[in-house]
């Protein structure tokens, strides 16, 4: 399988198909990244687009010094960022309101979630959802590599503790 | 955690995450297989993250849009401005007007280079251009590996009258040149000439003129330069990298599924910080190699160029007399001082064994002059 750098390092030289399979990779996870973080399909949608469009758009200024994971998730954090700020200023909205279709399961855990610090939450969902190493989540928040690790497991320590009553209940 | 875990329990979580290096990861494997305590932490770990898989997302509708495909359309260095929501319609409309334009206005003979995915010849050519402006890394290993690439070593053995100035003018050629010290040692025993014994670094392109500069400073004893070429070094390594990054990003994509067994996911996971430990290895390797290539390495010594004082003029008899004199008392006092320091040392010593042997001596002598025979 040829690797994202690669793919982003031929997309530079002009090839379309480097393009497409990035698109292919990564337009999934991107959108999953959104929709966590958004109330809605039309906001994740757009963002993951203008995600994409960005990268296009930048493609001659890339330098492949980071994963092309971290570049594409660093975009969308600023475009993530600017969306939060606008929505703010617009009208407060929760995160990721919960609709009807949810499942218990799904409930719980997005209750649970909706629970933790913000800089805990962010780095645990970095880790679990985006599957991010350390370090990029480091890279990406600008934080010690160290701290990311103790505020994934106090993350996830306290989650375990805010689910196992909801567990034991179900 | 207590004491008696090996690891931490943020360690452990590090662990199930493939994020702990090699040598610490077997140490939490080994733990792991007979630590009770610490299995129900992995498992509580291990829960949380199952538990959190249960939010998922739909699939997305999202696919190359025309705005994308005019944006690919577009040369390459125009700015990321962001678009905002409202104008995007009226760019797109634009997009797509544009794209029919030039779809139209094309002849037949041109469209096997339309298909060269929208960037034009020379729009390619330009990015190359600044990619080997702004990049250091993949623009440059693809060039290094097309020219030979040479690790230059050079010796330089010089003496001169003047130690300290050839010293100071060494640091400054150096500074001169962009270079920097690997290694420096000054010595200077009594009785015998200064030397300075450094390990330089200097830009490979810097090593002749600065070479040139240095020998001005004394009389050249010894000179030598040699070079290595490590291309196919540095493009087998280049491969192994390569291979390392692929086996990585598979390894992460199943990781991603997590649908095996613990023990499945608990392997791979070993496998995985494995093998980052080897791509950071050999980074390592590859940081260091390019840097003897882009370094070159100037052994230099510079020794003093020493000449012993001779007295102005011969002692006189008077003044041999009186350091002999001097010498004499000077043994004399010396030896009196040892002695005394003997005694003190040993003295005791021998008081005890002087009273423990002085009766059975005392006994033996008087038997023997009783002896008839002696």
């Amino acid at each position: 399988m040829i690797s994202d750098e690669a793919l982003m390092l031929d997309f530079q030289r002009g090839s379309r198909p480097a393009f497409e399979e990035l698109f292919a990779r990564y337009h999934e996870p991107l959108y999953g990244f959104f929709r966590r973080r958004l109330a809605s399909e039309e906001s994740a949608d757009d963002l993951t687009q203008e995600t994409f469009l960005a990268v296009i758009r930048a493609t001659a200024r890339y330098e492949p010094r980071a994963l092309v994971r971290t570049y594409l998730y660093g975009i969308a954090f600023k475009l993530l960022a600017a969306e939060r700020r606008k929505r703010t200023r617009d009208q407060p909205a929760d995160l990721c309101p919960i609709s009807g279709d949810d499942c218990d399961d799904r409930l719980w855990v997005r209750q649970a979630i909706e629970r933790l610090d913000t800089n805990d939450r962010e780095i645990l969902m970095l880790r679990e959802y985006e599957q991010l190493s350390y370090a990029e989540i480091a890279d990406l928040l600008r934080l010690p590599v160290n701290t990311v690790r103790s505020r994934l497991f106090r993350a996830r320590m306290e989650l375990k503790n805010i689910l196992a009553p909801a567990q034991g209940e179900a | 955690m207590p004491d008696n875990h090996p690891i931490a329990q943020e360690e452990l979580m590090a662990y199930l995450d493939g994020e702990l290096s090699p040598d610490r990861a077997a140490t939490a494997a080994d733990h792991l297989d007979h630590c009770r305590e610490c299995q129900d932490v992995a498992a509580d770990l291990q829960g949380v993250s199952r538990r959190l898989m249960a939010w998922s997302v739909e699939a997305p509708s999202v696919q190359i849009t025309e705005a994308m495909v005019a944006a690919l359309a577009e040369p390459r260095q125009k700015s990321t401005r962001q678009i905002s929501r409202g104008s995007k319609w009226v760019i797109g409309l634009v997009a797509a007007c544009v794209v029919a334009l030039v779809l139209a206005s094309v002849t037949p003979r041109m469209m096997p280079q339309r298909e060269r995915f929208g960037a034009p010849q020379p729009n390619a050519k330009r990015i190359r251009q600044s990619m080997a402006l702004l990049e250091p890394s993949a623009t440059v290993d693809a060039v290094r590996t097309q020219n030979p690439m040479i690790a230059h070593t050079a010796q330089l053995t010089l003496t001169t009258r003047e130690f300290e100035k050839a010293r100071g003018a060494v640091e400054d050629i150096l500074k001169r040149h962009k270079g920097y010290i690997g290694h420096l040692n000054v010595y200077a025993p009594a009785g015998a000439g200064r030397s300075l014994d450094a390990t330089l670094r200097v830009p490979a392109d810097q090593l002749d003129p600065m070479m040139a500069e240095i020998k001005r400073l004394g009389h050249v004893e010894m000179e030598s330069q040699s070079g290595e070429e490590v291309t196919s070094q540095y493009i087998d390594l280049d491969a192994r990298l390569t291979n390392a990054r692929n086996t990585e990003q598979r390894l992460t994509d199943l990781l991603r599924q997590r649908t095996g067994k613990l023990a499945d996911i608990l392997s791979v996971e070993i496998e995985l910080g494995r093998v980052r430990g080897e791509i950071e290895r050999m980074i390592a390797e590859k940081k260091s190699l390019t840097n003897r290539v882009d370094f070159a390495t100037l052994n230099t010594t510079v020794r003093e160029d020493y000449q012993a004082m001779v007295p102005a003029r011969p002692f006189s008899v008077f003044a041999r007399f009186r350091n002999s004199a001097v010498d004499g008392y000077r043994s004399t006092v010396e030896s009196m001082i040892a002695a005394i320091a003997f005694l003190l040392a040993f003295g005791p010593v021998l008081l005890v064994w002087i009273a423990i042997l002085f009766f059975p001596a005392r006994f033996v002598w008087r038997r023997v002059r009783r002896d008839p025979t002696h």
